[in-house]
Formats: C-alpha cells, structure tokens, sequence
C-alpha cells in the first residue's frame, strides 16, 4: 500500500478516542475488557537493554518530547514502550539496525550519551538526523505505513518516541485530548488553543500489504 | 411425514441466518441454529470496546509476526486488529486454495453472528433497474424478482433493524423507513452546497447505516464512539448478536449450537428432499447429523457453497442441487477503489462524537439509459468520508524538544474527503469455486479453490469512477485532487466483503440453482438465503437485501409448510 492509498482508506477510521462515562461503567463480568485494562507498558515486562542503552534511551527520548507545560516522554513512560517494542515488536534485522545505531550513538557520545551536558546531546541527534536527510522517511505523511525496515536510527528512534508518547494514556489525554463520545456534532470551533482528538485506531494499523 | 430432530435447521448466524432464525421461531416452528464459530455473548463478550490505545499490546500497532502467521488473509480488512481478533477467522487453521494470479480473499468470521458483528453497516435499497438490468444488457438470467416483491421485505427488515438515513425520492435508490439521518461535518455542508450549484445532476445524501439515531426496539440510540466493528454493547448497531437472535430465543423456539461446522447435506432416495445435516464438533472432532422438514443455508456464499458441492451423490453428481451446473461459478465482489480532494475550507471547524458513517453518492452513471460516453455497463456509487490529518501524518519531520512537540499537537489546517467507489461487477462465469481434488482441511472436509478475476467492465467503471470524481472533487472546491487513474494495483476479489452469486436464483432450472423464493429447483426443502443467490450484484451495498430476501423466503417456506399439513 503506498502513502496515496493509505491516506485515502484513512478516511475509513475517522476518529478520536473516547472516555467511558460514568454511566457506561464497566460490570465485574467486563472486567476481562481491554478498557478494563492497565496500560502496556505497566503489565508487560522487558529486560532487554543495558543500564547504559536505557540511559542513553531515555536521554534521548527527553530531548526530542521534553517536559513542558504538558507532560513529557519521560512522564508517559517513553524509554519503556522503546525497549518493549525494540525487544518484542521489531524483527531481527530491524532490531539489529536500532541496536547497532543505538551504540553508534553511544560512541559518538563518548561511551555514554546520558552523561552529555544537554546542549551536546542534541548536537548529536541533529548530526544524526543531518546524516540521514536524504532518507525517504522524511517524505511527507510517509509514516502512514505499518513500520519501515529501512528507516536510519533517529528515524526509527524518532517513530518509537512519538508513538510511545501519543498513543500513551499521557499523551493520549494531557496533550492531545480525548474525543468525548455521547453525540455527533460536525460543526464545532476548533479554537487556536485546542490540541487534536487522540485516536482510538492508527492509519498504519491498515497499512497491511493487500493482495 | 416422518419424524425429525427439528422444524427448521438453520446453518449460519451471521446477517441471514439470524434473520431466518428469526422469522422462523416467530411462526411457531422449532429451529436448530448452526454456527461453525464459538459463542459469545452480546455486549459482555465484546472486550475491545471503547479500549484506548494505551490499553492495547504495542498501543494497537498490528501484530506483524502473528498476524502474518495465523490472520493472513483476514488481517487485509481495516476493521482487523487487537479489539476485533476475536471476531476473525484462523487463516492457518481454516485454509483454502487462493490461486496466486486468480486471488481471492475468503474474509471470515468464526463466532456467533458471524460478520453482522463485523460488517459496515450500510444499507441501500436495490431499484427496479438493478433487478432488471441482467434481462436488458443481457448478462448472465434475468432475476425472477422484481422490485415490487421485494419492496414490501424491505420496509419489514428496515422496521426491526433501524436505518437512518434521508428520504431523497432517487429512482436509483429508493428510500428506506428511516429514522432520522446523521449530522454532517462542516466540510461536508460546504461541499454539499457547492455540488448543488456546480453540479447539480449529482446526487448526495447522507450515509444510510443500520445504526440508531433514536432509541429503537430496545436498542439505545448510538454513543458516537467511533470503532462499530469492537462490538456494541447498547446493540445500537444492527448485528444478529443484538438484536434477530435475542428476538428469536424469547420465541422460545429456538436452539443454538455453536462450533458446529456443516460438512454436507442427505437426502433422501429421490434426491428431492434433504433428510440430514451432518455436523462436525470443531472442539471435538464427533459428527453428529440433524434432520428437519427444512433447511436454510445461510453460511455466506463460499460457505454455504462449499457444502453444496461436498453434497455431491449418484442423484446429485455435481453437488446438491446443481443440476444446471451453476453452484460455485459467477462469483461476484464489488471493486472498491478510492480518489482524494484536500480542501482548505473549514480548517477552524471540528467536531464532537465519532460519526460511523460518511456521505453517498448514488450512482448516477447508466441511470435509466446508457450514457453515450460510457464505456461499460452498470455503473457505481461512492461513499465519502472526511478526515482531518494530524499528527500520524506529519511527525516524519526534523527536529527534536519543545517546538517539535508543539506541532505535534494540532490538527493540519486542512481536511481530506476521500470518495471511495463501490464498482457494480458483472457475473461471470470464469470466477469460481470448486473443490480441491486432494487437499482437505482439519476435519476432512474438501478444501475450496477460488478463481477471481476483474474484467474489462469492472476496470473501465473504476476509471470512469477517477474521472467523475475528478469532477466532483473540483466542483466542490478541493485545492487539490488524487484520483486513481491506473488500474494497476486494484483490489483483489473479496476485498470489499461482498462476495455473492455462486447459488444464483432464475426462472430455470436449467441455469440457475434457485428459485425466486431462494427454495433450490431440485431439492424441495433446502432455501440459501445468504450472498449466494445474487444473479447480479448491483453497486449497492448488499446486506439489507440478503435480510429481506431471507425474510421473504422464510414466509414463503412456512406457507408450504402449513399447506403441506392441511393437503
């Protein structure tokens, strides 16, 4: 599926996510509910980076999501869903490519990228990106796609960080906002001030290859 | 009349056979509901319902290796993913022979109420030319039903499901009983006013969907909470699970018995009269056989048609009730492809509640005539949907901290309306279904090979449907417009989930399998009410007509009953 048909069956999902009102509350039989559940990154568990790579991880992860006025990579639990999804979720040539680009990092750093002064750590990451400029990743709306097993590190980096951040009950409801469900208006202000609807399925979750 | 195990044995659950199941309890007779798939039970078993996305495993990113694995067929369906898993079939446990330059793909259900759980709830009415246009183009029969007979199966359907939609008055899509239509985007009313001065021969109205508006026969008007296809637990969607197996049980008459697959049909020694259903335990692996005084095939098209074919006897050489031939071929699907506007207008517009539903554009090519520009018959309709881009499309850019995330933030200052057609496909007899030779599946039963191909018609209608798009999209002030102008990478058959035609209904016995009253010509108590009788396909979408010709047939086969008992 290429980019052009991905955005147009995203218009198959229009949507945003949505809170259970108290009038829906769930009964002990629902408790087996996914809605029911606590987040991913709370129930699995994954042991997979070093002290030194989920260091370098979370590092990285605070300089490209920082903490401001709204929550931040780090409070939505970023370096987590990153190695969850680098240990279970990639394949082992993609996960060989994050981890290979993952110590690149390291040694550009020095040995160790989290005890970089800030300002270095993100001189790093933008040479990073400067390297990989050419890449096709950086083609517009070119993330609508399951996962692309060519993307350079920062950009698979930058993929997990984003994802593991918006898709999270953090990100999900402090920075975007949930999608109230009750009734349909299709005519609203939409005021300079309002962030997007966080959404209940992702474009690229029908990015399968068809055929 | 001899003794049977029940009144009516009906094999399937999904779309048609619940409604058989229920117009068949309701008139007093004892019904065996057979389903291959598990039960489960409305709205406490629909466990992806109203997840967020941080509840899901990889926060509802696909499960690449086990979706690759055991779902790689079903796992092309948008509505597929973690909060719906439960709904699909096994691919590696259920197989079937897909011919790699004829492919078809088989999606399938395997739990109680089957793809009526699953489907996309919109609902059209067939027009008088649907039903005649095999008779005037002269493709395949002519149907033996015509817009009158059915009109009335229509408006009982509707009632009981619940459609809303907008009565428009279209000789091309007459209006159902509807409850009040949905509300629109705001990029849809500019769009919309803008298509009535530029192109007003055009027609567009509100999606009709079997989704309440209001409160409706206990059902609760519909929460807007997006995602139909996770389950609905205030059944406010149509779904056989939510509403024709509950009002079948309260007859009182109804048993059901779920992971039951039907391997074949008995008959008896004429061959005129199915005397048993013999039933594979898919836990167990134990057969059992059911007789009854009739038997509704509902197992959806390649299902019910594969237990035709292994019916095969020295009566019935090419599979029960297929004399003329015709069971397993003209295997029809609708070519769904979509083209794209973005539009400027509206960016300070948005929206509260999710909408499950788009706009229609009726099909408004070969309307009444042929067009003098039209290089195919038939013609297609679009469903439009509209969609503001966000973050998911714009995150692949430079730069990292607080001015990168701040941008994640909003919307784009844009909307996309995407019309996706829905191409009429023409019977023919080279996409078909057969029976494998040699392979078989878990329980021994012969493996279906599929043949699908589109043709010439099919692929000059989805040009056509670029270029009027093309039109539309212009007429209602896109800035910039992506139609589809290849036929290169189309969807295969099945794609849409609207596969029908391999049990087709006619005039005669000698090229068709059914009669008007989907009663096969050959076997007196054996009805297939599901997407199998289609003679054609018309462009609509095809579920509300599977329910009124399986209430009609239902009424139809109980008279013959009550006759038969007072002869």
């Amino acid at each position: 599926m290429n980019r052009r048909e991905l955005l147009q069956c995203a218009a198959l999902l229009v949507s945003g996510t949505a809170v259970t009102p108290g009038s829906w509350a769930l009964s002990q039989a629902q408790s087996k509910y996914l809605s029911a559940r606590a987040p991913y990154i709370e129930t699995a568990t994954a042991d997979f980076f070093t002290d030194a790579q989920r260091a370098a991880v979370a590092a990285a992860a605070d300089i490209t999501i920082p903490i401001t006025g709204t929550p931040g990579a780090l409070d939505a639990g970023v370096p987590r869903f990153i190695e969850l999804m680098v240990s279970d979720w990639l394949t082992d040539e993609e996960r060989a490519n994050f981890m290979g680009g993952l110590e690149d990092l390291q040694a550009r750093a020095g040995g160790d990228f989290s005890a970089l002064p800030a300002p270095k750590q993100l001189a790093l990451l933008e040479a990073l990106e400067d390297e990989a400029a050419d890449a096709p990743w950086y083609q517009f709306a070119n993330t609508l796609r399951t996962w692309d097993p060519e993307a350079p590190f920062i950009c698979a980096f930058k993929e997990l960080t984003v994802l593991g951040f918006m898709l999270s009950r953090e990100g999900s409801r402090e920075f975007l906002r949930p999608n109230p469900m009750g009734t349909f208006d299709g005519d609203i202000p939409l005021l300079a001030t309002d962030s997007a609807y966080s959404k209940h399925t992702l474009l690229r979750a029908i990015a399968r290859e068809s055929s | 009349m001899e003794a049977t195990d029940f009144d009516a044995i009906v094999v399937g659950s999904g779309i048609s056979g619940g409604w058989a199941a229920k117009e068949l309890t309701e008139r007093g007779l004892k019904v065996l509901v057979l389903d291959r798939g598990r039960n489960i039970r409305h709205a406490v078993d629909y466990y992806g319902e109203h997840a967020q996305s941080y509840q899901e495993p990889y926060y509802g990113l696909p499960n690449r290796e086990r979706d690759s694995r055991e779902y790689f067929i079903q796992q092309n369906s948008y509505a597929f993913g973690e909060t719906t898993l439960q709904y699909w079939n096994n691919d590696r446990l259920n197989p079937y022979v897909r011919t790699p330059d004829k492919p078809f793909n088989w999606m399938r259900a395997d739990v109680v109420g089957g793809r009526s759980l699953l489907w996309g709830r919109q609902v059209y009415r067939w027009s008088e030319q649907d039903f005649t246009a095999n008779r005037d183009d002269g493709s395949a029969v002519d149907w033996p039903v015509r817009y009158a007979d059915i009109a009335p199966w229509y408006s009982h359907v509707e009632k009981f499901i619940g459609v809303s939609g907008q009565a428009e008055g279209l000789p091309q899509l007459p209006d159902s009983e509807f409850l009040p239509p949905m509300d629109y985007y705001a990029l849809e009313k500019t769009a919309i006013a803008r298509m009535k001065k530029k192109v007003p021969e055009i027609p567009i109205t509100m999606g009709r969907v079997a989704i309440l508006t209001q409160d409706h026969n206990g059902r609760a008007a519909c929460h807007y909470c997006g995602p139909c296809q996770r389950g609905c637990s205030t059944g406010s969607y149509f779904s056989s699970q939510s509403s024709t197996l509950p009002a079948a049980e309260a007859t009182g008459n109804m048993t059901l018995l779920p992971n039951r697959v039907v391997e074949r049909l008995e008959h008896d020694e004429c061959g005129r009269r199915v005397t048993g259903v013999l039933t594979v335990d898919t836990e167990t692996g134990e057969r059992q056989r059911f007789s009854a005084r009739l038997v509704f095939l509902c197992a959806s098209t390649l299902a019910s048609t594969q237990i035709l074919l292994n019916s095969a006897s020295e009566q019935h050489p090419q599979g029960l009730a297929n004399g003329s031939g015709v069971v397993g071929k003209y295997l029809m699907d609708h070519l769904a492809l979509s083209h794209t506007g973005f539009f400027v207008d509206d960016a300070d517009r948005y929206y509260l509640g999710d909408r499950p539903n788009g706009l229609y554009i009726p099909r408004f090519r070969n309307v009444g005539e042929q067009d003098q520009d039209a290089n195919f018959l038939r013609g297609y309709g679009y469903q439009c949907l509209p969609l503001r881009p966000d973050w998911e499309t714009t995150f692949n850019q430079r730069g990292f901290g607080a001015d990168y995330k701040a941008q994640l933030a909003k919307p784009m200052p844009i909307w996309i309306w995407a019309l996706r057609a829905f191409v009429e496909c023409l019977p023919r007899a080279s996409n078909r279904l057969y029976l494998h030779a040699n392979k078989t599946d878990r329980f021994g039963i012969p493996q279906l090979v599929t043949e699908f191909t589109w043709s010439d018609n099919e692929r000059n209608a989805a040009l056509d449907s670029g270029v009027q798009a093309g039109r539309i999209l212009r007429a209602a002030g896109a800035v910039s417009i992506d139609v589809t102008d290849s036929t290169e990478n189309l969807d295969v058959g099945g794609d849409a989930i609207h596969e029908m035609g391999t049990v087709r209904m006619g005039r005669d016995p000698a090229t068709s399998a059914l009669n008007g009253f989907n009663q096969a010509h050959e076997v007196d108590n054996l009805f297939v009410t599901d997407g199998s009788f289609m003679t054609s396909a018309s462009c609509v979408n095809p579920s509300l007509t599977y329910m009124a010709f399986t209430a009609r047939a239902c009424d139809y086969a109980v008279k013959q009953l009550q006759t038969a008992n007072s002869a």
